[in-house]
């Protein structure tokens, strides 16, 4: 009996396990994205694999680029294959493809915003929070993960962005009443301050502010875009209802300090998302602590703890505490942005962090198939 | 957390407009009643909130010539007598037209 399996081995070989695609979807299967409680494989995620001999490649395809448990996955994933029998090379590429809401085909009445995949609302009910400061580095964050990203400021009486920014790319027409936005490093960005003298006030009335805001999402080439971020003016005004009058805005971030007294307004600005059905995706916490270069101690001077409590209270994600920094007031003076210039500053961090985790709310948004119009004209027949 | 928004709008018959929610409800609104409960400021006095408009001095024969979406949370509709104001909240929808 023993000599007779010995010499059948030798006949037909130790029978070896035949590496399929299948086999290696099943092996993965195990494989959950924490955020949308469902397996990669199930998600769909997992995708063109290859088999050459005992060589594995294949590619997991995210919903963003900046997911924030991306390299857990891609070592989760390369420890599974290598585990696999008769496998001997692994190579895994992580990609990822922006989901936008569902929509539906009679969607896109608006060309200009029609390839723009997700806009977000930065807005707090406060001004001076840092809340541009946290839009700029929250675009260029997303787009460093590899997302294509727009930044529009719309604050048209205080714009800040354009000082924040530096133009590597200029604006050009494209054809009447249509401009394509100029370029910082690959962010598209978009101000009212490009169009005024710096120092000259923009005075003008309520309605005439809206119709600027308005040629911002209606008349600009926006092109395709992962995610278009909106910087909004302070305040629960005429500005902020056009702006949401006019783009299907897909979630807001709130920015707040830490104290109470900011916590007031904002707790406002969340009101007006409620009464304009834009779902709240979280809240960031700017000026949360600063670190002393002296002692290394963390001083909480602004009180601690504000916005994680009013994350807490309308049940929303805290995305993450920035701690102040002076070289984000310097690099914001002069134009550089953090998570470009100094990537691994505290600050420079906490916003990337911040940023993986609005993409992270946004793609769980966009899970839910709602069915959603989010746009929509009806021509009457008579 | 997203909100109920809608999933289909149609033109049921000369008269009538359709509305699908995401939470599958169905409207169906009278389009003359939905001129007479004009929300706008012309219509409703904003500090009052009285009607203004006689709902008597709308025609049995006004129409809609267009409906569009408002942001993620309301509609408007241009009206054939010219009426174009009012934007009409989803959530006034779903309570007053059931």
């Amino acid at each position: 009996m023993g000599l007779f399996s010995s010499i059948k081995d030798k006949v037909v070989g130790t029978p070896k396990p035949l590496l399929t695609e299948a086999h290696i979807k099943s092996a993965l299967s195990v494989v959950m994205d924490p955020d949308l409680h469902q397996d990669i494989v199930t998600l769909g995620f997992v995708r063109a694999i290859a088999i050459n001999g005992s060589s594995v490649s294949l590619e997991v395809n995210l919903t963003t680029p900046a997911c924030p448990v991306k390299e857990q996955l891609k070592s989760q994933v390369e420890d599974i294959l290598k585990a696999l029998p008769g496998v001997s090379d692994v190579t895994v590429t992580m990609t990822a493809t922006t989901r936008a809401p569902q929509v539906s085909a009679a969607a896109a009445t608006n060309p200009s915003l029609q390839h723009v995949k997700n806009i977000i609302a930065v807005a707090s009910g406060k001004g001076g929070v840092g809340k541009s400061t946290t839009a700029v580095n929250l675009a260029f964050a997303l787009a460093k993960a590899g997302s294509k990203v727009g930044l529009l400021d719309a604050d048209v009486y205080g714009p800040s962005v354009p000082r924040m920014v530096r133009i590597t790319k200029p604006a050009h027409d494209a054809g009447p009443n249509v401009i394509v936005p100029p370029e910082s490093h690959g962010v598209k960005v978009l101000s009212a301050g490009m169009f005024s003298q710096p120092g000259e006030a923009t005075i003008l009335r309520g309605p005439m502010a809206g119709n600027v805001v308005k040629q911002f999402l209606t008349q600009v080439q926006w092109g395709e875009l992962d995610y278009l971020i909106i910087d909004y003016p302070p305040g629960t005004g005429d500005i902020q209802l056009t702006i949401s009058q006019t783009a299907p805005v897909t979630g807001a971030v709130i920015v707040t300090t830490p104290q109470e007294v900011s916590l007031i307004d904002v707790r406002k600005a969340i009101s007006m998302f409620k009464t304009l059905k834009v779902p709240v995706l979280g809240v960031i916490e700017t000026m949360s602590y600063f670190v002393c270069d002296g002692c290394d101690k963390k001083h909480e001077i602004f009180r601690s703890g504000g916005g994680e409590r009013l994350a807490r209270e309308y049940g929303v994600a805290f995305l993450g505490g920035i701690p102040l920094d002076p070289r984000v007031v310097v690099g914001g003076d002069e134009g550089s942005v953090q998570v470009q210039s100094l990537p691994d500053s505290p600050a420079a961090k906490a916003y990337s962090g911040a940023a993986g985790a609005v993409a992270q709310q946004l793609s769980i948004l966009n899970s839910v198939d709602s069915g959603a119009l989010n746009q929509f004209v009806l021509e009457w027949k008579h | 957390m997203s909100y109920i928004r809608v999933k289909d709008i149609s033109q049921v018959d000369e008269r009538t407009l359709g509305v699908l929610w995401t939470d599958g409800r169905k409207n169906k609104i009278d389009v003359v009643d939905l001129r007479r409960r004009c929300p706008c400021a012309v219509c409703i006095d904003e500090w009052t909130r009285a009607q203004r408009l006689k709902p008597e001095d709308i025609a049995e024969s006004v129409r809609p010539v267009k409906i569009e979406s408002v942001g993620s949370y309301a509609l408007k509709v241009q009206f054939s007598d010219g009426h174009s104001t009012g934007i009409y909240t989803f959530q006034m929808l779903r309570e007053a037209f059931h």
